[in-house]
């Protein structure tokens, strides 16, 4: 039984169909890209999946059970965080309360928060930020935030639109050991990414969407030499 | 600081100070009116901590609690006036009532987002006080007067002396500064202000937005039906333009903003700065000057909100931690 499995997932916003009918799934301890040209509906695809979009057709299993058109607090308790791709750290808040917020999904008590908080920051290597305010982040820091934050809500699985978007090429290089750390401790990872570089060393497996349909799906190198993937999205040079 | 063998953090030392100040002033103080001035500080202090949980720490901007403060006076004065109910007692019904209108508004409004919550509380003010207005079962515009009865603590009525409403008053304030306090330091109050920086956040992290913004509107709307209460006991005499107007809507909301929006003690700043300025510009003024302090008030907020937004109090931090 796959992890998370989406099946004839379809929404549209009037005339638009930006997921048409996609089938996907995600197995335990994957680490699955998506890819796709802008506009391609891969953010809509991860927002009807926590909850942020009602779909108008198809379902969404998270570890067997239906969790179609569950509010996002609901999906999150479930165990299934998500990161977004604009980010969206607590601008007035420290870097160890934003975390807290996200600890708070699963403890009750400051004390238990503020502890599991710490732990997440160590493990994201924000811990020397612990007291800097939101605001005053770099780019590469707020998103590792948003991916500590995430990880404080104890998910099975996490969700990271973009997460490495106007990175240097350096902390690309630093988010990649990241998102493999974030596998290696036993959590999964579904991640939209546009750069290459980034997704195609670390994804065990590929899946392309185009006008909102899934045209492909394979390993890095099966997706690399598919056609129609070279003639939607990654262009000649990526040619196998 | 070191007190004895004890040490204790400089903030809580000026705390105490205060507190002990506070409690000695009625005996300083023997004339009736710094006693008065002091006794409508504390209730609209209380009041405005409360607007503060809902206001400031979950930015749910409320233009409408005076509906609350209304309720809470009304409650209790309509008990005790036709049926012989202490006010002690009154002003839980109050409260009850208030938070029970407050989730009624809240529940649909605080589905559409922060500006239609602030608009739909500011039709509420207005709609609640047209109606008490033309209600004569509760004394329409004419109002209520409450009668006097023999001094006693259980009719929460004192002839011969303010002290014992200044000192009701003053546990009133400490308990919602405390109340505030709690809010602050637990899962709730980190919740609000998550909901506040960022909803879309706060949703994907566990945070069932409506339920944690309906909780901090109880808190809210309770603790403004407490003040109206103790300030309907006090002046013995409410109607509609006294208690449940857009005035003290304003007020509470000007207060709040003024002493800083989601700090534990922003609001109770805000009132000890701001009414007495418009009292003594009563004072100055005369009957021609009505409103006058409204003016006043404005133009101080407008200048807090121009160069410090977070009000008096994240002024006061900046000028300790340059000097310190």
């Amino acid at each position: 039984m796959a992890l998370l499995e989406l099946s004839g997932l379809t929404k549209r916003f009037g005339g638009l169909v930006a997921c048409n009918e996609v089938n996907l799934f995600v197995d335990e301890g994957e680490i699955v890209g998506l890819i796709g040209p802008n506009g391609a509906g891969k953010t809509t695809l991860f927002n009807c999946t926590t909850g942020y979009y009602r779909p108008d057709g198809g379902t969404i299993t998270f570890e067997g059970q239906n969790i179609t058109g569950w509010p996002p607090d609901k999906v999150s308790h479930r165990g299934l965080a998500r990161t977004f791709q604009v980010v969206r750290t607590f601008k007035e808040m420290t870097v160890l309360e934003n975390v807290m917020i996200g600890s708070y999904c699963r403890v009750a008590s400051t004390e238990d928060a503020r502890k599991e908080a710490l732990r997440v920051l160590e493990f994201t290597g924000l811990l020397g930020k612990k007291d800097a305010l939101g605001a005053g982040l770099t780019v590469a820091d707020k998103k590792r935030l948003e991916m500590a934050r995430a990880l404080a809500t104890k998910p099975r699985l996490i969700m990271l639109d973009e997460a490495m978007a106007g990175l240097t090429q350096r902390e690309v290089a630093e988010a990649i050991v990241m998102v493999k750390a974030i596998r290696d401790q036993g959590i999964t990872v579904f991640l939209v990414e546009h750069v290459m570089e980034a997704i195609m060393p670390i994804s065990d497996r590929v899946i392309v969407l185009n006008y909102g349909e899934k045209i492909a799906e394979g390993t890095p190198a099966e997706v690399c030499a598919n056609e129609e993937v070279v003639k939607a999205y990654l262009g000649e040079d990526y040619r196998a | 600081m070191r007190v004895g063998r004890l040490t204790v953090a400089p903030q809580v030392a000026v705390l105490v100070l205060i507190l002990v100040a506070l409690v000695i002033y009625p005996w300083l103080f023997t004339r009736s009116f710094p006693v008065h001035l002091m006794i409508v500080i504390f209730i609209y202090a209380g009041v405005a901590t409360g607007w503060n949980i809902l206001g400031g720490y979950a930015g749910q901007v409320s233009l409408g609690h005076a509906v609350y403060f209304g309720l809470g006076a009304y409650a209790s004065t309509v008990l005790s006036t036709k049926w012989g109910i202490t006010p002690w007692l009154g002003m839980f019904v109050g409260g009850a009532i208030a938070v029970l209108i407050s989730l009624l508004i809240g529940y649909p409004c605080f589905k559409l987002g922060g500006r239609y919550f602030s608009i739909a509380t500011l039709v509420l003010g207005e709609v609640m006080a047209t109606i008490f207005l033309n209600w004569r079962w509760v004394g329409g515009a004419v109002g209520v007067f409450i009668p006097m009865v023999e001094e006693s603590f259980l009719a929460m009525q004192f002839h011969s002396s303010k002290i014992p409403y200044y000192y009701i008053a003053l546990v009133f304030l400490i308990v919602s500064v405390a109340i505030n306090y709690l809010v602050d330091k637990s899962q709730f109050g980190y919740y609000l202000r998550a909901i506040k920086g960022d909803p879309v956040a706060a949703h994907s992290l566990g945070i069932n937005l409506t339920k944690y913004k309906l909780m901090a509107m109880s808190v809210s709307a309770f603790l403004g039906a407490i003040g109206g209460t103790l300030y309907g006991n006090y002046v013995m005499y409410i109607d509609p333009t006294t208690v449940m107007y857009n005035t003290q809507s304003t007020l509470i909301m000007l207060f709040a903003a003024f002493g800083g929006m989601g700090s534990l003690f922003g609001p109770t700043l805000g009132t000890f700065v701001l009414y007495p300025m418009g009292e003594l510009t009563r004072a100055y003024l005369g009957g021609g000057g009505r409103a006058v302090n409204l003016i006043i008030y404005g133009a101080l907020v407008l200048i807090v909100a121009l160069y410090q937004p977070g009000g008096l109090v994240a002024w006061f931090r900046q000028l300790t931690r340059k000097r310190g």
